[in-house]
């Protein structure tokens, strides 16, 4: 069902303007103000087709919503199926609420990341909150337990006057679903740049934990189940949610404040407690949340997914707010609620859990065989809809070309540029720049210890958590006497080895400069951070967050973007097991974003207590550089900060080679040979040197000295995502190493030594570590002097 | 000190976790209690009175947002059933021990002195901090009669800090909104002439001071006695410290503490 280009012309479907081309299979009465529900006039004319006659409101609003972006991904599902999506480890790919990988035989995890950077920049607090408990549903739907989230965040420059107040309140909206839910957090990003002045971008990634045999499917309805509603009461919150995040912003913004949802994390936190009871004693046939478009997506979308059709009775819905239409009905987008198919039979021990939870439960309806959905209204059909047609809407493959600016990305010289003359005060730019300095003020908001597996949690390149058998049934909170425990944990904490590592991951200044390797290094990266660690990539989420699918060019940066995820992902054999797209994210008059898809990578380790982190350990320890350099500054943080600039090329990466170098790397962290490592990051070498001494807990410095033909000394010290990594590691395994990295074929190079209280870098800079820690640790928090919120 | 004393004689003690709708550290401390230390455990729901009093040697009220902190922290699930019973349980001598929001709950039930403010700082607050074991007499440990019962004030036997020495310094995380410790002047003062102050916030070197206060409590307090020391409010996680793979494994003091006392008394 592919419109092709030419029949698509976006911009003036939008106003309504353009009906040159109508159609001549039906009469169109035009009378309906389709754009007003975000239809295009094409899109209106195929529903007039699929109704056989003028669709009524009702129709209309349940066609736009499941026919926006936000839910149809109608611009970007062709080139969303190039992505690798399948691997030794993949259980469930993308489709269902979420991915599924193996674990360890047993046990399966259950990720996905997801955007909520509309309704956050509308409404900070409650959208990231609403982000989070949205994402936190999508995995505990399929039967997993959350066990740690992640959020990747980006906001406007930071001397921008809303940025405080942004910033402030996403993080407290997190802070606060999150940490009530009792889901550590247990990492993330947070990057300044003024491309995201006006939209701001709130991911969220989570992470569970199900039994393989016990994973439940959005597509298992079978026909006569009882569908019934569980969860909070619908209100008029959020109504319209997913087709006011299928467009960009204007001056109305203001008005749009009714179209984000309230979020209420203790309702959810009993929500999750009643689902996974319900489904540990198998009273739950299919499931899925009321996320994006409420109602209508999750019965349209299980109907669809099982081949199956419903009846549902509008008159049975709970309710928070009086006169709502059963368009309102079906559009509102309030939290915490789940529609179930469950077996008649089972129906009573159902609703008595879902009580026990103080929860409402109702039964709103019955899977039948016809694949329509059958509303009742005031005890009378009220409409008939069918299922396929509205679940697939349509798609499209949009025009896409070079950007013009793309020419103005030159290669890197540098000879063009002067070298700064005093390296210190750069230095100290650098490391208290917010893209580099501590997040300590904003992750100590976060719980990310909840749960007792956080081994390493914010602050570290990586989330390393422990795996214990977390599967205490949900029955046994209501066993009044010890006698009644049967089941719970039975985990013996000496077998608490196996870990697993979590980290995000994207520089979207590289994916506008060159969105293919930009995107290529998203995934490299986080692998570079796992393989830090000690871990082995295993699989990926990604949130693709762009401007206008409607602007060629922006089509060009996501499928190039495409194209760098899947070489990268093949290379590293990451699968990516689910996703996310958010487009729109641009303001009319005020720009776009950079591109920035978003990748979110989990790893394993087989001992998690040989796990390392990036900080020096110990005075005398030697330092070195495995890898090499390139010294090209294109696109880093020096070149934006020194010379104002950084319209270069990035520089390209040699994957073959990396893959090479990041299993040398992992060879020696399980050879317990390395006390550190850390790979080279924004800030360049001279970050991935000095942040070991500032994280590390005995006010340690180091003095580093490296040079290499035909690289100045900026080049060697500020070029960024280098194929390399710092280690440091006791001298008397020296011999070990280099011969460990010899056999790799890995270049390895005595760099420096750790010391105390000093940062010493080519005999160009020197720096005292105190003082150059309490510029990395207060960096954030200079934002909110003087300001409250 | 090594973990969990004699394991196989833990298991003949029974401990129970309250579990209110929202509490969310009740898992971590099930954890804790059963696969660390091996003690019998089982929960205690919100909803239900219980009166076997005798098949509990101990009782943790765990942290969370119970009943979603609505009201205030604390006060709906202070009025509680269970929580009816734990009152009856503790006036009968039973051990109490509230963590987080366990404190807090504890404080509005009138089982403790004093309120929670909101955090100094506004926020939700995260990491690890030091506490300082201000609390007397040590049950003593190469005698286990009952002799020393007898002490003065400020020379108690509790069942939280009897194998905790006086003054030393203790590893925790905090994860708290409401942790600001609040009580009238007198009653402060009071508090800690009768030794009902277990632990204060300090550095690492056990100096407590503004600087290592990281929620605005008054005299930086952190963890409290109730009136007959057979209750305890602690702000700190115990049982997020109690392996060394965690990073500290100082939470176990306080609960060989508690089973030492059991097995002892």
């Amino acid at each position: 069902m592919i419109i092709t280009d030419n029949s698509y012309k976006s911009d003036n479907d939008r106003s309504g303007n353009c009906i040159d081309d109508v159609s001549d299979s039906v009469h169109l009465p035009l009378n309906k103000d389709y754009a007003q529900f975000g239809l295009s006039f094409e899109e209106y004319k195929k529903i007039n087709d699929i109704m056989k006659r003028e669709p009524d409101d009702f129709e209309l609003g349940i066609f736009s919503a499941m026919w926006s972006e936000h839910c149809s991904y109608k611009s970007t599902k062709i080139h969303l199926k190039n992505l690798p999506s399948k691997g030794s480890a993949v259980i469930i790919g993308p489709g269902e609420n979420a991915g599924v990988i193996e674990f360890d035989g047993v046990n399966v995890l259950v990720f996905k990341m997801e955007s909520h950077n509309h309704p956050s920049f509308i409404e900070p607090f409650e959208g990231a909150a609403t982000g989070v408990g949205g994402i936190m549903r999508d995995i505990f739907t399929m039967g997993a337990r959350p066990i740690a989230n992640l959020n990747s965040l980006r906001f406007g420059n930071f001397n921008h006057p809303r940025t405080p107040y942004y910033l402030s309140e996403v993080v407290k909206g997190i802070g606060f679903y999150g940490n009530c839910m009792g889901v550590p957090t247990v990492g993330g990003e947070v990057v300044f740049d003024s491309c995201y002045d006006n939209n701001i971008l709130v991911n969220a990634f989570t992470i569970g934990i199900a039994k393989k045999d016990a994973i439940f499917l959005s597509s298992a309805c079978e026909e006569g189940n009882f569908v019934v509603y569980v969860g909070s009461a619908t209100g008029m919150d959020g109504i319209n949610g997913a087709t006011m995040a299928s467009g960009e912003f204007d001056s109305s913004k203001a008005k749009k404040r009714s179209t984000v949802q309230v979020g209420d994390p203790f309702t959810e936190k009993l929500l999750l407690e009643a689902c996974l009871e319900a489904m540990d004693k198998k009273l739950i046939v299919s499931i899925q949340d009321m996320g994006a478009a409420g109602l209508t997506s999750s019965s349209f979308e299980m109907s669809e997914n099982s081949g199956k059709g419903m009846i549902l009775n509008m008159d049975k819905i709970p309710l928070r707010a009086a006169g709502m239409t059963p368009l309102d009905i079906m559009l509102s987008e309030s939290q915490e609620r789940m529609l179930i198919a469950c077996e008649k039979g089972k129906y009573d021990e159902l609703e008595e859990i879902f009580k026990k939870w103080d929860l409402n439960c109702v039964i709103i309806g019955e899977v039948t065989k016809e694949k329509t959905i059958q509303f009742i209204y005031k005890s009378k059909p009220y409409h008939t809809l069918p299922v396929e047609a509205v679940v697939n809407g349509p798609s499209y493959d949009r025009p896409s070309a070079v950007p013009l600016y793309i020419k103005d990305v030159k290669q890197f010289l540098p000879d063009e540029y002067r070298m700064p003359k005093n390296f210190n005060s750069v230095a100290e730019r650098i490391i208290s720049h917010p893209n580099i300095a501590s997040k300590h003020f904003i992750y100590r908001q976060y719980d990310y210890q909840i749960g007792t597996n956080t081994l390493a949690g914010p602050g570290s390149s990586c989330a390393v958590l422990r795996y214990k058998e977390f599967n205490a049934s949900a029955d046994s909170a209501n066993s009044a006497h010890p006698a009644d425990l049967s089941s719970g944990y039975s985990a013996n904490p000496a077998d608490l080895s196996s870990g697993i590592i979590l980290n995000s991951n994207c520089n979207s200044k590289y994916c506008y400069l060159n969105p293919y390797k930009g995107a290529m290094l998203a995934v490299i990266e986080c692998a570079r951070n796992i393989s830090a660690c000690g871990g082995t990539p295993v699989a990926i989420t990604d949130c693709l967050n762009f401007a206008s699918p409607e602007d060629p060019e922006i089509m060009w940066q996501f499928k190039e973007a495409i194209r760098g995820i899947t070489d990268a992902a093949l290379k590293f054999n990451t699968p990516a097991v689910s996703g996310n797209v958010s487009l729109y994210n641009e303001t009319a008059g005020a720009g776009k974003i950079y591109p920035t898809p978003v990748i979110a990578m989990v790893g394993y380790i087989d001992d998690a207590g040989k796990a390392i982190n990036s900080n020096y350990k110990d005075e005398g320890d030697n330092v070195y550089l495995l890898g090499r350099l390139s010294g090209n500054l294109g696109g880093s943080l020096f070149m934006e900060l020194v010379h104002n600039d950084f319209m270069q090329e990035p520089l390209s990466i040699d994957i073959d080679y990396e893959l090479k170098l990041q299993s040398c790397l992992r060879g020696l962290i399980d050879g317990k040979l390395l006390k550190s490592a850390a790979d080279i990051s924004e800030g360049g070498l001279f970050t991935a040197v000095s942040e070991p001494a500032i994280l590390s807990d005995k006010n340690l410095g180091v003095i580093a000295e490296i040079h290499r033909d035909g690289l100045r000394n900026d080049m060697i010290l500020f070029s960024e995502f280098e194929q390399a990594f710092v280690i440091s590691a006791n001298p008397s395994n020296e011999h070990k190493i280099y011969e460990f990295a010899k056999n790799a074929g890995i270049e390895i190079e005595k760099i420096g030594t750790v010391v105390k209280d000093i940062i010493k870098f080519n005999n160009i800079i020197e720096l005292k570590s105190g003082k150059i820690k309490e510029r990395y640790y207060s960096a954030i928090e200079k934002l909110f002097d003087n300001k409250t919120f | 000190m090594s973990i969990g004393l004699n394991l196989m004689e833990n298991k003949k003690i029974n401990a129970g976790i309250t579990v209110f709708p929202g509490s969310n550290c009740d898992m971590d401390v099930y954890y804790a209690l059963k696969d660390v230390f091996n003690l019998n455990v089982s929960f205690l729901w919100h909803k239900d009175e219980f009166h076997n009093f005798k098949n509990y040697d101990f009782i943790v009220i765990p942290g969370g947002f119970s009943y979603g902190d609505y009201l205030r922290a604390g006060a709906l699930a202070a009025r509680s059933r269970v929580m009816k019973s734990i009152k009856e349980y503790a006036d009968g001598g039973g051990i109490v021990l509230g963590i987080c929001n366990g404190f807090q709950i504890l404080l509005e039930s009138g089982l403790l002195k004093g309120a929670m403010l909101t955090n100094k700082s506004l926020k939700f607050e995260c990491r690890d901090v030091y506490i300082k074991n201000i609390s007397g007499n040590n049950f003593n440990k190469n005698n286990n009669s009952n002799n020393n019962k007898s002490g003065n004030n400020n020379n108690r036997e509790n069942p939280f800090t009897c194998l905790i020495e006086k003054d030393a310094v203790l590893k925790l995380p905090i994860a708290h909104h409401d942790g600001n410790y609040f009580a009238e002047n007198n009653e402060l003062e009071d508090l800690f002439s009768s030794g009902h102050v277990a632990f204060q916030y300090c550095n690492e070197d056990g100096a407590v001071s503004d600087d290592s206060n990281p929620n605005g409590s008054l005299k930086n307090i952190g963890g409290l006695f109730g009136e007959n020391f057979n209750v305890m409010g602690l702000m700190p996680h115990p049982e997020r410290a109690s392996e060394k793979i965690l990073g500290s494994d100082d939470g176990a003091k306080i609960f060989n503490s508690i089973i030492y006392y059991i097995k002892n008394k």
